[in-house]
């Protein structure tokens, strides 16, 4: 079976050879072309070709069409990214720099068509034409109450989701989750196979599960309208335990890429064979790890996922401090035991 | 009457009400509550009850923890100015997000406690090279130097924590100032500050002004 096979069978419940491996090298594309993160994430060209040289060297099973989250607030405006030597760019200039900005604020009609979005689908476009039938294409995608702290920062976001007025706080919601509803849309008309949802807002970490429930899920609802295929709900590596039967039953969504901060056993107990698991290896540790710890940590987080089916093993961001052997370890491993 | 401030701030905090908060003070002060007793005796007990619920790992989110700062900043800002006499400060302390960072939510739920705490904190902003941390700290005769990072580039880069680390050991500053971290890589790995050079480390905004306040007691008792 290919690795797009193998996912599928995990997500349907179908016997496959092994589980999905799946690593989020979001961050190593320069640095295996030799590239400063300013000049590789200039070109689609450039980002295909880090990932297709990823993937070819460590043998897990997606890509990413990603260049850094950034650039969603670029389609909508931000003049200024922040890119270090090393490690994911920041945005520096915020679209919204008063409330006033959010009436001004427009979402383009076809964000597909925006000068921004080019490299992104530069590089769904070679992805997919190379792999695209053999291995799952990721893309990310920020939900509606998420690409706000793109456009304003997470410290003023959460000033007007909290204390500001509510029609101010709804009218940039309603453009955000347009705008998210477009990138959804257009991901998988290009070719994308899994959308990683992005919702900073829809772990009880961030606020409480009640006004997850009556004010971010139904912004979720709106953001997916009705299609949660390929979808994955991510909080950022912030748990998510609590709220995901409620946003399986409300919003449909059938992937969880669980937080190394949650408990996995009782993920798997809530999210059974009703959708896919996603566990996540904590990578920030795995930097002081020894290979004998990284292997010992893969092999008890698929053993507490792999039976039942309906799992997935994967990294979590995966940062650039991480020991060459600790990521072979991990993969290996994940492959060892993830076998059925 | 007293006990039924105490009782209705803490809850307006808990459901984060900014506006039933403000009401209860207002209320309290119209009643013959003095300001300094709305500061040390509502306002801070609300801080360290939050602080205590997040050690004891109860269910609290980033939500209440940033209103509770904001809301007691707010507050303790206002009656300082009512005060009879000014109160005495325990203590300073410089923050900042470290360099390369931009994020600054964590610093800002860490300076309202700490403001409510009568710790001086001085606000160097986002994107702070670790001379600026240093300089600032010296300036003002800071006891912590406090660096937020949400990245892990930036909690771990040699540009961060880690220059800060060699420039205080330069400098001979290592027991007049210590040196703290926060930000979200050093909750995967609670043992990260360690090898970023930080004196101690706190996993969120509230128990971050706790250990600040500690490490200006352990400076000044030296």
């Amino acid at each position: 079976m290919t690795p797009l096979e193998i996912l599928v069978a995990a997500l349907t419940g179908q016997a496959a050879p092994r589980i999905p491996v799946f690593c989020n090298f979001l961050d190593y594309g320069p640095g295996e072309l030799n590239m400063t993160p300013k000049e590789y994430f200039s070109r689609g060209e450039y980002m295909a070709e880090g990932q297709l040289k990823l993937l070819k060297r460590y043998g897990h099973d997606n890509a990413w069409c990603m260049s850094y989250v950034g650039i969603e607030a670029e389609i909508l405006g931000c003049q200024e990214i922040l890119f270090p030597k090393k490690g994911a760019p920041n945005v520096k200039d915020f679209v919204i720099k008063s409330w006033d900005d959010i009436e001004k604020l427009t979402i383009p009609e076809d964000i597909s068509q925006h000068p921004h979005w080019q490299t992104t689908a530069d590089c769904l476009s070679i992805l997919s034409q190379e792999i695209g039938t053999t291995n799952p294409i990721c893309a990310y995608a920020s939900s509606s109450n998420t690409l706000p702290i793109l456009l304003m920062g997470m410290e003023k976001w959460m000033e007007l989701v909290l204390m500001g007025p509510k029609d101010l706080r709804e009218e940039l919601m309603r453009k955000c989750s347009d705008f998210c509803q477009q990138q959804v849309k257009a991901f998988r008309k290009a070719g994308a196979h899994i959308i990683l949802y992005a919702t900073s807002f829809g772990t009880p970490y961030f606020i409480s599960k009640k006004m997850i429930a009556e004010w971010a899920v139904p912004w979720m609802k709106n953001d997916l309208q009705g299609d949660a295929g390929g979808i994955v709900y991510y909080c950022g590596g912030a748990p998510m335990n609590e709220v995901v039967d409620t946003v399986m039953k409300e919003v449909g969504i059938g992937a969880y890429y669980i937080s190394p901060l949650d408990d996995l056993a009782e993920a798997k107990k809530i999210i059974n064979s009703n959708g896919l698991t996603c566990a996540a290896i904590d990578d920030i540790k795995m930097v002081h790890w020894t290979v004998e710890q990284t292997r010992a940590e893969v092999k008890r987080l698929i053993e507490i996922g792999k039976p039942g089916g309906h799992f997935l093993f994967g990294s979590s961001l995966m940062p650039l401090e991480l020991p060459e052997e600790n990521i072979v370890a991990m993969i290996e491993a994940a492959f060892k035991y993830g076998r059925q | 009457m007293f006990e039924q401030y105490v009782k209705d701030y803490n809850e307006a905090i808990i459901e984060t009400d900014k506006e039933a908060a403000i009401a209860v003070v207002e209320e309290a002060i119209s009643n013959g509550v003095t300001p300094e007793e709305v500061v040390f005796k509502i306002v801070m007990p609300a801080v360290e009850d939050m602080m205590q619920l997040v050690i004891d790992n109860l269910d609290t989110n980033l939500a209440q923890h940033f209103m509770t700062a904001q809301i007691a900043a707010e507050i303790t800002e206002k009656m300082l100015a009512q005060f009879s006499a000014p109160p005495e400060i325990i203590g300073k302390a410089v923050i900042g997000s470290s360099f390369g960072d931009l994020h600054s939510l964590g610093k800002r739920i860490v300076m309202g406690c700490l403001k409510s705490m009568m710790v001086d904190v001085i606000d160097l902003g986002v994107n702070i090279t670790a001379v600026d941390f240093v300089d600032a700290a010296v300036e003002h005769d800071a006891q912590v130097i406090a660096v937020s990072s949400m990245m892990m580039h930036t909690a771990t880069g040699e540009e961060g924590s880690l220059q800060i680390r060699e420039l205080l050991h330069e400098r001979g500053l290592e027991k007049k100032i210590k040196l703290i971290v926060g930000g979200s890589p050093f909750r995967y790995d609670k043992e990260l500050y360690t090898s970023v050079g930080a004196d101690n480390w706190a996993p969120d905004g509230i128990s971050a002004a706790k250990i600040i306040c500690q490490l200006i007691h352990e400076v000044k008792a030296s």
